[in-house]
């Protein structure tokens, strides 16, 4: 998804991860409908979509090993939630994921003391271990340098390949949305405007969209 | 060597538990159980058996209180009197306090961080004092006169009020206050600019929180004179007219309320202000509120009949050097001296099992005493609303009242003050932690809930940890009021309501 600031990415997103209720109109999310959906229903469709929020939402003062098991809290009981906080659970998945992002020995570290970047890839660790079939990121380049948004885009679509699903990402970079997506899809004041297969774009296509060049 | 960066590490990072945290726990742990064992808790006898029939009358005249109207007419003179002397206190509090925050912010001082301790150092006196505590000491100087109520609240929170306002004005975030000072902008205008209003809504809701404070204060004063509800539970309390004490709870707890919404309202209007931007026009819920607090503060001082000359005349001059005149050297005999440190462990050992109490309660009960910050089912919000208005009826009660009622059921000693300091401290940590918990940044773990967390495990992992800190921060600054309480308790247990309880059992010499 491309668009300017205030087209409507995050709402979009929002409303696929439930965050957002339609005011009007309804949202199919993995082929069910999650209005009308209670309890653990509800949270058994949630566990099934990942998300990298904008603002990461990660808790500063848990150690990163508990920001990344937070990801499996849509399929652990509450008893074994509280138990990892004491005594860390399943550490060997988590060592797992926070290696391929590169991070494995920050493992116990307060994440607040972690920098923007790598608070990122904390982020995305807390997918891999949540293993969504559906796997939503908003804006999650912003804090990276080209080199790891290459890698952090790359890991996101393999991750969601591994599952069968989809990426939906929303980008500021035109460049990277055609390395890594086979659609993009514009949104202009809430309203699709664009929306093609990426081998039928080209880089211009998209600057023209963006209203300056890039 | 070939790129190994997708392998893991040979030996992965050991968890290093935070030793010092563990050691507090323990200790905390450690001081709990000496307290409880000091309070006779696993050695000695400390239900009453035959005090069960009487707590069973109380508790069963809640649901009737007295309604005869004679007795309304009198509830609600008493009442004004508290209103009086509560808005009276809080507003000399804030004035004291705002003039108290600007001569010990950090702000103020710089770098000078003599005359900063030296202030702050200042401050302190006034506030180790309890209200009560003023207020004997005002009666031997001004005598009799209303100037000793609102004298007694308004001393000892204008020095609290002081503190945390300047804590607060410190706390903020000085980018843009420094950006206005690089600019060339005067401190004053800085100040103005660039600190308070940030700190505006700390501000405010502080001292919306001193006047509900305060409102409890003149009802403690009550019970040692000064009149209004406190007196009159008293009265009612040493008669043994159930109906009647609980007609006082149920008052003292809407006056709380009332505080308490008010403030809240004010707060939440002026975080969003209902004014059109395009031109320039005062909220007028907001004028309203500054309109009605002047004129509650003209009518308290009518109707209390304050004198300022009360304050000048000669009497209270000579008064004040006497009791300053006895003030030093203090009393060094040695029997005394060991019967007060004897005592002092019963205080601490008191305050630390009534904060044991309070905090495990509000801990237990914040996640659902807070606002949610979402939408919410009606069963969610019933629930919200009922511990709130249990906790309201915890708080409103206070402490030498509970330990009377504590008294039907538990032998006189430490415990019983200390269950009846920790039911009320409950009351207050309980509203305190809900608060904390709601100015918790939602995101984390509404990120939490889409990914499918449940409550529990949202809780445990979004708001826990980040809410820790606070309610701890709470808990600590409550246990030192909870020990200025204890000392309260025992003050009133023995000597103002201790013909109940002569009355009541043989045994009974009121807790200490």
């Amino acid at each position: 998804m491309v668009g300017p600031s205030g087209a409507g990415k995050s709402t979009l997103l929002g409303l696929v991860n439930g965050a957002v209720t339609p005011t009007a109109g309804s949202v199919q999310v993995l082929g069910t409908d999650p209005a009308p959906l209670r309890g653990r229903a509800l949270r058994r469709l949630r566990a099934r979509v990942g998300t990298v929020h904008q603002h990461l939402e990660l808790v500063g003062q848990l150690r990163v090993v508990h920001n990344v098991n937070a990801g499996r809290l849509g399929s652990w009981p509450a008893g074994r939630a509280a138990w990892s906080l004491v005594r860390p659970q399943g550490l060997p998945e988590v060592l797992a994921a926070l290696t391929r992002v590169d991070l494995a020995d920050r493992v116990f570290e307060r994440t607040d003391r972690l920098s923007g970047g790598q608070r990122q890839r904390v982020a995305v660790a807390r997918l891999l271990v949540q293993r969504p079939d559906l796997v939503l990121a908003d804006e999650p380049a912003s804090a990276l340098d080209p080199a790891l948004a290459d890698r952090v885009l790359g890991l996101l679509a393999e991750l969601a390949a591994e599952q069968g699903g989809a990426l939906v990402a929303s980008l500021h970079d035109p460049a990277l949305a055609l390395r890594h997506c086979t659609r993009v899809v514009g949104l202009v004041a809430g309203r699709v405007v664009l929306d093609a297969p990426t081998s039928a774009l080209t880089a211009g296509d998209l600057a023209t969209f963006y209203g300056a060049p890039r | 060597m070939t790129a190994v960066r997708d392998a893991p590490p040979a030996t992965p990072p050991r968890l290093h538990r935070v030793r010092a945290r563990w050691a507090w726990g323990l200790g905390a742990v450690a001081v709990v159980v000496w307290s409880l064992a000091g309070a006779g808790l696993f050695t000695g006898d400390v239900v009453n058996p035959a005090g069960r029939a009487q707590f069973g009358r109380f508790a069963g005249s809640a649901l009737s209180p007295a309604l005869d109207p004679a007795f309304l007419q009198v509830l609600a003179s008493s009442a004004l009197i508290t209103v009086a002397y509560a808005v009276l206190g809080a507003a000399l509090a804030v004035l004291l306090g705002a003039l108290g925050a600007v001569l010990v912010a950090r702000t103020t001082w710089g770098r000078r961080r003599l005359g900063w301790t030296l202030a702050r150092g200042a401050l302190a006196v006034p506030r180790g004092l309890h209200e009560a505590v003023w207020g004997l000491l005002l009666v031997n100087v001004l005598g009799l006169d209303p100037w000793v109520g609102v004298l007694a609240i308004g001393l000892p929170y204008g020095a609290v009020t002081a503190k945390v306002f300047a804590d607060l004005l410190d706390e903020v975030p000085r980018g843009s206050h420094d950006a206005l000072l690089a600019a060339g902008s005067g401190r004053v205008a800085a100040v103005l600019y660039g600190l308070l209003p940030p700190a505006s809504g700390g501000l405010l809701s502080y001292a919306c929180y001193r006047l509900e404070c305060a409102v409890r204060s003149a009802v403690v004063l009550g019970l040692i004179g000064a009149g209004g509800l406190g007196y009159q539970l008293s009265l009612s309390f040493s008669s043994l007219r159930w109906e009647q004490v609980w007609s006082c709870v149920y008052a003292l707890a809407a006056l709380c309320a009332l505080a308490d919404v008010g403030g809240r309202a004010v707060r939440r209007r002026l975080a969003a202000p209902r004014t059109p931007g395009d031109r320039l026009a005062r909220d007028r819920g907001l004028t309203a509120a500054v309109l009605t607090t002047l004129a509650l503060v003209a009518w308290s001082w009518w109707y209390l009949a304050i004198s300022p000359a009360t304050l000048f005349a000669e009497r209270t001059r000579e008064q004040l050097a006497y009791v300053l005149g006895a003030a030093w050297p203090p009393d060094t005999d040695g029997v005394l001296l060991s019967s007060i440190a004897a005592l002092a462990v019963d205080t601490v050992q008191m305050s630390v099992i009534a904060i044991a109490v309070a905090t495990v309660g509000a801990v237990a009960l914040a996640g659902l005493a807070a606002h949610p910050a979402g939408h919410a089912g009606p069963g969610r919000r019933l629930t919200g609303t009922a511990v709130r208005v249990a906790l309201l009826l915890l708080r409103a009660v206070p402490p030498p009242v509970w330990a009377l009622v504590v008294l039907f059921v538990l032998l006189p000693g430490v415990l019983p003050g200390a269950v009846a300091l920790g039911v009320y401290t409950w009351g207050v940590l309980g509203r305190l932690a809900a608060e904390a918990t709601e100015e918790l940044d939602p995101r984390p773990r509404a990120a939490l809930a889409a990914l499918g967390a449940g409550p529990a495990a949202g809780w445990l992992y979004g708001v826990l940890p980040r809410a820790t800190g606070p309610v701890l921060a709470f808990a600590l600054y409550r246990w030192e009021v909870a020990i200025r309480d204890s000392v309260l308790v025992g003050l009133l247990g023995a000597g103002g309501l201790g013909a109940l309880l002569a009355a009541g059992w043989a045994r009974s010499t009121g807790p200490r």
